[in-house]
């Protein structure tokens, strides 16, 4: 295997494996306050058709991506809305999120499907990224460094800021932090939204980095991975790039075998399609094993915040 | 005038039933609004989708054949869900159910006698319990989140049927579509009605949705599921074992989505094909909900859901609607369902200015 293929390789899987890190940071702050929210997978599709709908009228890509992230957070006060003002169930309420989502952005989508737009090209100029090595350091999109940049940034929020440990606070003892007088409800509004921008971001990533085009689901549960790359990080950001990036290299193989090359080309394909959900169980099983892993877990996750009235 | 929630000493029965029916009222009357707000004919959508199939007498009979899987997926996750089993893979387990009820329709191609729709019912139904028993020892053994597994080997299980129709199971004398052949007239679900498209799922649906609300309600095992749902403590000083209602909470569930399943392939589809996934497992947690988790809830919201399904196929012909538009209308059933929840817990008070000086 030569250089050049190892380099094109490295950089799918680099490109592959962006929405699933964008999502999953953004769910690990909405986890770490305290809420569970399994609408990921939803409002990645609303940010998928938005992205594309402004892209496809306008060709302006970062107003997609800021657009994608306007409509992931409108999407997500919806959750937030019933499982925090209406103290509704999480779970189904995370549930119905992702039921709306896939609905909405189908209807939203309806005769769009196969129209293709352009995709957003590399962040630096090309005279940078001339030789291949650079090219792995240069060779990206906005979305890419976006990515990394916010794994960064939520462990230096989460860990250094006095606003990180509030929000901690509240993820692991919200009635603590209620009778110190923090607003237990506003904090994880807050974190909500931010999730539901990161997911609608992540979305922006299916037809701004990956297929230039609209397709119903076409986000293909990978809101769903990183809901549980959360867990598989044990709720610890950096944890979140080693898991991406495992993901992305499964999802580089199915491609690289649906196209027809070497040796994976032996293995149908319709099981390198569904490795990375398989890897997805392997992969919490394997967590699981290790006895850390759940104690990690914000204490209030998924309960509901009732102050004593 | 301002309103205050004050906590209800005992959950509210009457908002528990009320709040179903106003949330379908309500999804009616919003969706109307949101509709004709973004441009399309949101009355006639409200009036294609929600009336039409129960005025058109022609529409009965695609309700009852669209209402007779999500009613029987639907029962089974009402009774995983009062045991907090979280069990939403009920999609895959229906395709595993709908794949092994294929294999013995596929291995007794030419023979016949009445034994074998009754063999692929057991297939089925045992295929969609070994399917959602790996979320169940996941869980039971390594406390494995049930969400993301069941719900990671449903896009695991339709890559599956793609597989098997376009190699294995593939019909010889299909001209290269990827699909089995056509199920032999003894491995097909009888029609009850002659001259309808209404199959032996539809009672098969009322039957199990009656005998699940008899077992819910009057025996240890209803009773066990709904301790450990709501009271996982004090279940375990009854002696309720926690890992067995887990189990019992899949394999049932697993077990009627995989029913579902044999009975949409021997039934309507007639044969495997790759557009078998038709998301009633998914729909089924929505008709669970609706349904309170009571079986008998279950028959109604399974109803309610297939008006949509109908009516959305409707609406797509008479006013060229999108069909995704059903899954908008029946997640905000949901919204308004989950919303409504509260007032089962809570009633409003209207607060006094004065009185509120006061304190």
């Amino acid at each position: 295997m030569n250089l050049d293929l190892l380099i094109a390789i490295f950089i799918t899987v680099v490109g592959a494996s962006t929405p699933i890190l964008i999502a999953a940071t953004g769910e690990l702050v909405v986890e770490k306050s305290g809420v569970l929210n399994l609408g990921v997978e939803g409002m990645m599709l609303v940010g998928a058709i938005t992205a594309f709908l402004v892209v496809f009228l306008t060709g302006q890509h970062y107003l997609a991506i800021v657009l994608a992230a306007g409509a992931g957070i409108a999407t997500s006060m919806i959750f937030g809305f019933l499982t925090l003002s209406l103290s509704a169930n999480q779970t189904a309420t995370g549930l119905a999120l992702t039921i709306f989502g896939t609905g909405f952005s189908a209807l939203a989508g309806q005769g769009y499907s196969a129209r293709p737009v352009t995709l957003l090209g590399p962040l630096f100029p090309a005279d940078l990224a001339t030789h291949p090595v650079l090219r792995i350091v240069f060779g990206y999109s906005a979305l890419v460094y976006f990515a990394l940049i916010m794994v960064v940034a939520v462990w230096w929020f989460l860990k250094k800021t006095r606003a990180g440990l509030i929000l901690r606070a509240v993820g692991e003892n919200d009635l603590s932090a209620h009778s110190i007088g923090y607003s237990v409800i506003g904090v994880r509004y807050a974190a909500v939204a931010f999730g539901g921008a990161m997911a609608g971001i992540a979305g922006a990533c299916f037809p701004l980095l990956l297929t230039p085009q609209w397709a119903e689901r076409m986000t293909a549960g990978r809101g769903w991975i990183a809901v549980a790359l959360v867990v598989f990080a044990s709720w610890r950001p950096f944890r979140l790039l080693a898991g991406a990036y495992l993901f992305g290299l499964v999802m580089t193989m199915e491609l690289y075998a649906k196209a027809g090359g070497g040796p994976l080309s032996a293995i149908p394909s319709e099981l390198w399609a569904a490795l990375p959900y398989l890897a997805t169980v392997v992969v919490l099983v394997l967590i699981s094993i290790r006895r850390d892993a759940s104690t990690n877990a914000p204490a209030c996750l998924g309960r509901p915040f009732l102050p004593s009235n | 005038m301002q309103f205050r929630l004050e906590k209800r000493p005992e959950p509210s029965k009457l908002m528990l039933y009320v709040t179903p029916v106003a949330s379908v009222l309500l999804t009616m009357l919003v969706g109307a609004i949101i509709f004709s707000l973004i441009g399309y004919d949101g009355v006639g959508a409200v009036r294609e989708i929600f009336l039409t199939p129960l005025t058109n007498s022609f529409k009965w009979q695609d309700l009852g054949v669209k209402a007779a899987p999500l009613i029987i997926i639907g029962v089974g996750l009402s009774i995983a869900y009062r045991a907090n089993v979280w069990n939403i893979g009920a999609e895959g387990q229906y395709v595993m159910g709908g794949l092994a009820a294929t294999g013995v329709a596929l291995a007794t191609y030419g023979m016949t006698g009445w034994w074998i729709l009754p063999l692929m019912m057991i297939a089925g139904i045992a295929g969609g319990a070994a399917y959602a028993a790996v979320p169940a020892l996941l869980k039971t053994r390594l406390g494995v989140n049930e969400i993301l597994t069941s719900l990671m080997l449903t896009y695991a299980s339709v890559q599956l049927i793609y597989y098997l129709v376009r190699a294995p199971w593939k019909d010889p004398m299909g001209m290269g579509f990827p699909q089995t052949r056509r199920f032999a007239a003894d491995a097909l679900l009888p029609n009850i009605i002659p001259g309808t498209i209404v199959h032996l799922g539809v009672p098969i649906a009322i039957v199990v949705a009656l005998i699940a609300w008899f077992v819910m309600s009057r025996s240890v095992f209803g009773y066990q599921m709904k301790v450990v749902g709501a009271a996982p403590h004090a279940a375990r000083y009854g002696g309720f074992s926690e890992n067995k209602t887990i189990w019992l909470a899949l394999l049932v569930s697993g077990a009627l989505a995989g029913l579902a399943g044999m009975l949409e392939v021997a039934g309507p589809f007639q044969r495997m094909v790759p557009g078998f996934p038709t998301n009633y497992g998914f729909t089924a947690i929505i008709v669970a909900f609706l349904g309170r988790l009571n079986p008998l809830g279950v028959i109604l919201a399974g109803i309610v859901m297939a008006i949509t399904f109908v009516g959305g196929e409707v609406a797509q012909t008479t006013i060229g609607l999108s069909s995704s538009a059903t899954g908008v209308f029946q997640s905000m059933m949901l919204f308004f369902l989950l919303a409504g929840d509260i007032l089962v817990r809570y009633r409003l008070k209207r607060v006094i200015p004065a009185q509120e000086a006061r304190a």
